[in-house]
């Protein structure tokens, strides 16, 4: 099931805190979908240390969309992708 | 799909190099508070005063120096993902180097004692040259530059010509070589600092961290592609035509109107930063925007006085005309600035580089605390009035020294002194968790 996180407004550090944190609260076979206004470079060495996979691309509500989910969990990992059509 | 490579934390710089530049930037502006307050009216006589010079370089050298270039090698593995190779050495050495030779500098000033100008000049020229180095060999290695590394290139060029222009000046000065007049190649030195070197840098910095920290829309494409090359030309175009003017007899309304353009261009930067500013989606004001308010209003300030030095040459003229000129570009548009931008950049340095900790141990327990967390509001806004009583003192004290540079002196220091208790309570709090984290990382590896 995706999981929805709306950053776009925040500034610096929200988006990175609040990311990190939804992760913290994702179910099993669950998706984070982050909107956020630019791509969050900072966020994937923080992503990789903490286990989970993403795919980020352009477009979307604010103008980047991250998809994230933890490394070992087919069924998220299923669900982000047909999300993104792939 | 956007490019999702990441970054690698091993290519920034550890947290202790930029901020052994960020701490020393305040002392030296506290310094240049307390030789104002010391030297009181002789400091603000003449351009020319050696106070004045040494008071004029602790600002640009020590104050803004030291953030500019300690948060260029912080910024650029962020920003570029392109690291300056041996960050470690390049920083020590670079900062080591400035800093003697700053001292150096302002002792040759202020006491004239044999050696001194020579040791400025070998330290400064050392210094700039490994940290030049460090910068362009990470900027070249960019292959599609964005319009703040194309910015961030042209910058360093022009603190390039700085440096030797300003090694060039001090030769004379501490008589090494014989120039014949210096009052040109001075100018020449300080346009290339104040306009090209610091100019350029903020408005390229701010391509990036006005919409990023302050959540407005991006600066158009056009104008961040477009403006810094304007500028970069125009400084460059407007050093022919002082030429021009002063040895080929060409008529000085050409060179008067070039200048007009030249600060027409910044007009538009100040005018489409507030325009962005005033659209942000967040209507949180805090303390850095008003910093940042400060210095785009001072720049107004700043093109209005020298529009009054183009079209009334008596008051170009008077010796308090280039003081207060330089205050109002210095002290209203510069310092504000950098001192906003180190409220936003320093806290974010201690949450990333914690929160890089916490998870590097997989520790939990210890909370990183929130990026506001660092540096209390109340601290900042207080330092922002103090650092608004300085400038609204030192504005009128280019005209009337006498009277107020002892009070501008202290409001100064004072304001540096604030700004630094504020850095170091970021700095503590950063430390106290960085030890949390180690402490409960060994519990939980013994068990």
């Amino acid at each position: 099931m995706e999981q929805r996180l709306d950053v776009s407004e925040l500034e610096p550090c929200e988006p990175l805190q609040r990311t990190l944190a939804a992760l913290q609260t994702l179910s099993k076979g669950d998706y984070l979908r982050v909107i956020h206004r630019r791509e969050p470079h900072l966020l994937y060495p923080l992503l990789e240390k903490s286990g989970f996979l993403w795919r980020t691309r352009a477009g979307g509500e604010a103008g980047v969309e991250i998809l994230i989910w933890p490394q070992h969990d087919q069924t998220a990992e299923r669900q982000a992708l047909e999300y993104l059509g792939c | 799909m956007l490019n999702t490579a990441s970054l690698s934390l091993d290519q920034a710089p550890p947290i202790s190099i930029p901020f052994r530049f960020f701490l020393l930037a305040p002392l030296f502006g506290m310094v240049a508070g307390l030789l104002l307050l010391y030297w009181g009216e002789a400091a603000l006589t003449s351009r020319w005063a050696p106070p004045t010079l040494a008071l004029t370089h602790l600002l640009t050298l020590g104050l803004l120096g030291m953030v500019m270039c300690g948060a260029m090698l912080q910024m650029l593995p962020v920003i570029a993902g392109s690291p300056v190779p041996r960050v470690v050495l390049v920083g020590t050495l670079s900062h080591l180097l400035l800093v003697g030779g700053i001292l150096a500098l302002v002792a040759a000033f202020l006491i004239r004692a044999d050696g001194l100008m020579e040791l400025a000049i070998l330290s400064l020229g050392s210094g700039f040259l490994v940290f030049i180095s460090g910068v362009v060999a990470a900027l070249l290695r960019v292959h599609a530059p964005s319009a703040t590394i194309t910015g961030m290139r042209l910058a360093i060029a022009a603190l390039l010509l700085t440096v030797c222009f300003g090694m060039l000046v001090a030769g004379a000065w501490g008589g090494l070589l014989n120039l014949g007049s210096l009052s040109s190649l001075i100018d020449i030195h300080l346009s290339w600092g104040l306009l090209g070197w610091t100019g350029l840098l903020l408005m390229s910095v701010s391509f990036q961290v006005v919409p990023l920290f302050q959540v407005t829309p991006d600066y158009p494409g056009w104008f961040s592609r477009t403006l810094p090359r304007g500028v970069f030309l125009g400084i460059l175009l407007w050093m022919a035509l002082r030429y021009g003017t002063d040895h080929l007899g060409w008529p000085a309304l050409l060179e008067a109107l070039w200048v007009a353009v030249l600060g027409l261009m910044f007009a538009a930067y100040g005018g489409m930063t507030l325009y962005l500013q005033q659209r942000r989606k967040r209507r949180i004001t805090d303390v850095t925007l008003w910093f940042w308010r400060l210095a785009m209003l001072s720049l107004f300030a700043g093109l209005l006085a020298w529009a009054g030095g183009l079209l009334f040459p008596a008051f170009a003229a008077s010796p308090g005309y280039p003081l207060l000129l330089g205050t109002i570009l210095l002290l209203g548009v510069a310092v504000p600035a950098v001192n906003g931008m180190l409220y936003k950049i320093v806290p974010f340095l201690c949450w990333f580089h914690l929160q890089n900790r916490q998870l590097a141990l997989m520790c939990m327990t210890v909370p990183v605390p929130h990026m506001k967390a660092f540096i209390s509001d109340r601290a900042t806004k207080r330092q922002f009035h103090v650092s608004l009583l300085a400038l609204l003192l030192a504005l009128p004290a280019a005209l009337w020294p006498a009277l107020l540079a002892r009070p501008a002196g202290l409001a100064f220091a004072l304001s540096n002194l604030l700004l630094l208790v504020n850095l170091l309570q970021a700095v503590i709090r950063y430390r106290q968790t960085s030890q949390s984290l180690d402490r409960a990382g060994a519990e939980t590896n013994s068990h």
